[in-house]
Parts: structure tokens; C-alpha cells; sequence
């Protein structure tokens, strides 16, 4: 008994580092661009297809696919933005929050139904990046979890650097403090537009191309992560990627424990994402600015 | 100008009520459809375009008044008119209910919020089989024994005049005024005395009530009932109806259910093209023309079919 919530003790880490890639992803952008984007569960979804395209049509290597993907991933996510988001920054849109709520609750339509037309409806799975399991003791854990773990630390790892140590990453954080201030040191806001919303999609991207081989790949594996990640940013404090990390850790444990303690193992899963859900109203209601209590800034 | 609105809605009630003997039953039932999201894309456009909540948990009260209407009439033996009261008057009181938690929240915050609500609510339909039948859906009695779909067509049509009409007083109304501004600034309707809590409770329990009444219609005319009214996809497609309407015109909304339904319908042999194509739809009208495109066109024709100099000028004065 104590082998199995052990076992499902670390597959909820596992999923939690990958809901922290997606969820900072989402935090980011809120941040830069002062919008929730309603596609970003779609925008995984995209790049975990990237990823299995990269590997069985082009043939290349379980490892640099994930690469490829968020690459691709952050050329589409910087498309999307340049198409549809610009009219967040013209002066002569009024009501700008409603407009992204909005356009990006359309593009999660529009990307998760074209999706089955172009992938097919039926699930999708790319190879392993290795075959087998890793037996510790009691502990039964498949390679393909340690190595999304693994990739997920590695890349979360490189944001933090990125957002902290580099010129982009410092640009970035004085425009998600104030758009004016950052204008007269001369930072080009809309290109930080640019590079948040496609480092924000790239993040999500590359969450799919390494949750690949542990779930299937499906259009609508986009719906789930979409509510998650909202949980995940709302709990950790919107705009705080610190907190997201911290957050999507618990999130991904107290869900798995939760399947683990339900009496009855049926309902379990389906009801995982609504105890996650059921926690995130009850943080809306108690607790708006998430629960590290991070003074995020006011929506417009 | 209020002579050609007037003629116009006369002329297009004629046509509601004679529309049935001009058609065959297929698209009368297409119809009677595209007249239930007609009241849920009203409904909704209520609550986003003249209050501003941008509530996502719209459908969430579809499947409150369509289960409770089922569930009463088959669980309880309840007449279903009577079940069908109660799921309406369940959404009010839920709705009203939403209102009153979400009142702190606003834009994305209370998008979340009720997509959060209408979730939970969806899972719990699905997991539920005993009670509701799970995914698969549960059947609902018929509400009329007759051979044809008309009965269903003139009470549909009676309903949709009916909650159009009234929610067209309300925001003819100084509720209305009220709705706008709170929708504009919620700091500054209350510094000028509007009573911000009261009337955002107001107005989620009115649109949540028409939207029960939708879902109590539509379970018994359909006769199954699945968790799938409540989904994001169905949500995209309401939301879909009332932008390309106009998001702030209940007429306008009412336009682009019924258009948006017929072309649902006429675009059935391409399958999963449509729910893209509407997509899309609402992508281009939210990018290129924000004020949709049914309510606006109407109101270009309006302006060509009146005459120009003197008389518009007098009407401005008024």
C-alpha cells in the first residue's frame, strides 16, 4: 500500500514539473502582455504534434525533437501573436482584457478543432526517449517519466537564468513592471510582446513534445492542462514564476495522493481535475492574489 | 427611424409564424435549434456585452435547466412543464448565486471562475452515471404527443419573443443604464449612486435564468440529454453566435444564432470543418470588425432605406 502512493507520490512530481513549464509559460505572458491566453493548453497540444512530427517524419532524435519543437512552437506562437494579439497595443481599442479573453477563448476553439482535421482524431504516440522502467526498492518508475522530469528541471531551470541573467530577460521584466518606464530606457515593447508570448508558447510546447511518450497524443489533450495551468497560476499568484513552480509541484502531488486516498478508485481521475478546479474557486474567492500572497498588478 | 424597426419586427414576427408552412420538417427543426441558441446567444450577450462579465459558465446553466427538467420528470414523476419551471427558476437562483461570489472579480479572473464553475459541473455529470446517465446521456420524456415538431416550433418561438423582449425592456430601461456602466467603470457607476452588487446579481440571475429555460426546452424537444451542452466547444459556438450578431445588440444576437445554426446545418456533409469555420469566424470578427457583423449591417441598411437631409437632422434634434 505504502509502494503504491509512493509510486503515485512520484508520478505527481513528475506531471507537476511539466504543469510548471506549461503554467509559467501562462504566467509569463500575463505578465508581459496583461492577458490570460485562453489557447494555451491548445498551443501544448501543437507543440507535442511539432515534436511528433519532427521525430517520424524528419528522423530526428527522441532528444533534440523536443528542441525542434519548442522552436517550431515559439515560430508559432510569435505567428499567432503578430496576426491576432497587435490590436492590444493600438491606443484606439477600448476594453483591451475583453479582447484577449475573447480572441484567445476563439483560438483555442479554432486550434483544437482544425486540430483533428490535420493529426486525426486518434490518439498519437512518438517512440520513447528510452524503453523500460527504473525499479528503486519498491518504487516502479518508467525512463520516459524521469527524462520529462529531467527536461522539465533543465528547461525551468534555463527560464530562470534566461529572465534573470540575460539582457532579453531583464527587458522583459521592466516592461512587465511598467510599459512606459520601459519605452523611455528605450526598450521596444512590442518585440518583448513578441518574445513573451513565444517564450510563454515555446515553454507549453516543449511541455508536449516530453509528455509525449507517457500519454498519447490527442487534440483535445489541451482541454485538461488549459484548466490546470489556470489552477496552477491562480495558486502560485498570477505573474509570480516562482510561485507557479511551487504551486504546480502541489498541484501535480495533492492531485495523484488525492486518486490515491479517493475510496473509489472509478471516479478518481475524473474527479482529480475537478478537486484541482474546486481549490482554484475557493483561492479566487479567499485568496485572489494566490496563496504565497504575491500583490499582483491590477487588470486594466 | 422607430417606424422602420417597428415594420421590421412585424414583418419578421409574420414570417416566424408562417415560416412552418413553407418549409419541410427537417428545417423547421433546424429552426426550432437555432431559436434555442438563439436564447442562449441573447442571454449571454446580455451578460458580456451590456454588463461586461465575461462569463464562461453560460452553458453550465443550459445543463442545470435541462437535468433539473429531467431528472424532476423522470426521478419524481413531476409533470415536466413543472420540472421544466424549476430548472429555470434553479439557474435564476444559481446564477444569482455566481453573481454574488464573483462579485469581486472581473475580466479574465471571472472568465476563469466560471469556466472553473461550468467544469466542475460538467465532470460531475460525467462521473455521476446512476443519476444522470454519464457520458453517454440520459432520455428525457416528450413534452407534446403530436406527429410534427409544430407545437415545439410556436412554444419556442412564444418563448424567444417573450425572454427577447423582456430583456430588451430591462436594458431599454435604467437598468440597462446601469449594466453599462457598470460594465464601464465599476468605480464610477458606484461613486454615481448605482448599486453595483445588487445590479451585477441582477444580471447574471436574469441571463442565467434565460439560459436555464433554454436547457429546460431543449432536453425534452431533443429527448437525450448529454453532459456535452456544457462543454467549451458548445460555449465557443454561443459565444461565436452573439459576436458575429454584435455583441451589444439582443436582436443582433438572436440574427446570428439562427444564421449561424443554418450554416451549421447546410455545412453538415463537412463534418468537423464546422466548428473550425466558426472558429475562424469569430477570430476575424473579433479582429477586423469588433462590433460584429449582423447589428451594424442592419443598422448601414437601415441608414440607406432612410431619407438623408431635413428629416435626419430633426431626428437628431429629438
Amino acid at each position: 500500500m505504502l509502494q503504491y502512493f509512493l509510486i503515485q507520490a512520484a508520478n505527481g512530481l513528475v506531471i507537476g514539473v511539466l504543469f510548471a513549464l506549461i503554467a509559467t509559460g501562462l504566467t509569463i505572458i500575463f505578465s508581459i502582455l496583461k492577458i490570460v491566453n485562453f489557447a494555451h493548453g491548445e498551443i501544448y497540444m501543437v507543440g507535442g504534434y511539432f515534436g511528433y512530427y519532427v521525430i517520424t517524419l524528419l528522423g530526428v532524435p527522441p532528444f533534440p525533437a523536443v528542441l525542434v519543437a519548442m522552436a517550431l512552437t515559439f515560430l508559432f506562437s510569435v505567428a499567432i501573436e503578430r496576426g491576432l494579439l497587435t490590436p492590444l497595443y493600438s491606443p484606439r481599442i477600448e476594453r483591451k482584457a475583453d479582447y484577449g479573453i475573447l480572441v484567445t477563448f476563439g483560438l483555442s476553439v479554432f486550434l483544437r478543432n482544425i486540430a483533428i482535421i490535420i493529426f486525426g482524431p486518434f490518439p498519437l504516440r512518438p517512440p520513447s526517449f528510452i524503453t523500460g522502467d527504473l525499479v528503486f526498492g519498491g518504487l516502479i518508475i518508467s525512463y520516459d517519466r524521469l527524462v520529462a522530469a529531467g527536461g522539465g528541471i533543465l528547461l525551468l531551470v534555463a527560464l530562470i537564468w534566461f529572465l534573470n541573467r540575460t539582457v532579453w530577460g531583464q527587458a522583459l521584466n521592466a516592461v512587465s513592471q511598467s510599459r512606459e518606464s520601459a519605452s523611455i530606457v528605450g526598450i521596444n515593447s512590442e518585440r518583448m510582446y513578441m518574445l513573451a508570448f513565444g517564450v510563454g508558447g515555446a515553454l507549453a510546447g516543449g511541455a508536449g513534445a516530453l509528455i509525449a511518450p507517457i500519454y498519447s497524443l490527442s487534440p483535445s489533450m489541451g482541454l485538461v492542462p488549459d484548466t490546470q495551468a489556470f489552477v496552477i497560476v491562480i495558486l502560485g499568484g498570477l505573474g509570480s514564476v516562482s510561485g507557479t513552480i511551487i504551486a504546480a509541484l502541489l498541484l501535480g502531488l495533492s492531485e495523484n495522493l488525492f486518486i490515491a486516498f479517493l475510496p473509489d478508485p472509478s471516479r478518481g481521475p475524473s474527479y482529480a481535475n475537478a478537486f484541482g478546479l474546486a481549490i482554484m474557486m475557493l483561492v479566487l474567492l479567499f485568496r485572489p492574489t494566490g496563496i504565497f500572497g504575491r500583490q499582483h498588478l491590477a487588470m486594466e | 427611424m422607430r417606424r422602420l424597426d417597428i415594420a421590421s419586427a412585424a414583418l419578421i414576427a409574420i414570417l416566424a409564424i408562417l415560416f412552418p408552412f413553407f418549409v419541410n420538417a427537417y428545417w423547421l427543426h433546424v429552426m426550432i435549434i437555432g431559436m434555442i441558441f438563439a436564447i442562449m446567444a441573447a442571454s449571454w450577450s446580455l451578460i458580456a456585452g451590456y454588463a461586461g462579465q465575461f462569463s464562461f459558465g453560460h452553458m453550465a446553466f443550459v445543463a442545470i435547466g435541462g437535468y433539473t427538467a429531467a431528472l424532476l420528470a423522470t426521478g419524481f414523476n413531476l409533470p415536466l412543464p413543472l420540472g421544466m419551471l424549476a430548472g429555470v427558476l434553479l439557474s435564476a437562483l444559481l446564477g444569482g448565486a455566481i453573481g454574488w461570489t464573483c462579485l469581486r472579480m472581473s475580466g479574465p479572473y471571472l472568465a476563469i471562475f466560471t469556466m472553473a464553475f461550468s467544469e466542475v459541473l460538467r465532470i460531475i455529470i460525467v462521473t455521476e452515471v446512476e443519476v444522470t446517465g454519464g457520458a453517454g446521456g440520459m432520455t428525457v420524456p416528450q413534452l407534446f404527443q403530436a406527429k410534427t415538431d409544430l407545437p415545439y416550433y410556436y412554444l419556442i418561438l412564444a418563448l424567444l419573443i417573450v425572454s427577447v423582449g423582456g430583456m430588451m425592456a430591462v436594458v431599454a430601461s435604467r437598468w440597462g443604464l446601469f449594466f453599462r456602466a457598470i460594465r464601464e467603470n465599476e468605480q464610477a457607476a458606484a461613486a454615481a449612486g448605482v448599486k453595483v452588487t445588487r445590479f451585477r446579481i441582477i444580471a447574471f440571475a436574469i441571463a442565467s435564468s434565460l439560459a436555464g429555460l433554454a436547457g429546460a426546452f431543449y432536453a425534452p424537444y431533443i429527448g437525450i440529454l448529454t453532459p456535452d451542452v456544457a462543454s467549451q466547444d458548445q460555449m465557443g459556438l454561443v459565444v461565436a453566435m452573439a459576436i458575429v450578431g454584435g455583441m451589444e445588440s439582443l436582436p443582433g444576437a438572436v440574427a446570428g444564432a439562427i444564421v449561424v445554426e443554418f450554416l451549421v446545418e447546410a455545412l453538415r456533409s463537412y463534418g468537423q470543418w464546422r466548428l473550425v469555420l466558426f472558429g475562424a469566424l469569430l477570430l476575424f470578427t473579433m479582429r477586423f470588425a469588433r462590433n460584429g457583423l449582423i447589428a451594424p449591417g442592419w443598422l448601414r441598411l437601415r441608414s440607406l432605406a432612410a431619407p438623408r437631409g431635413p428629416r435626419l437632422a430633426k431626428e437628431a434634434a429629438d
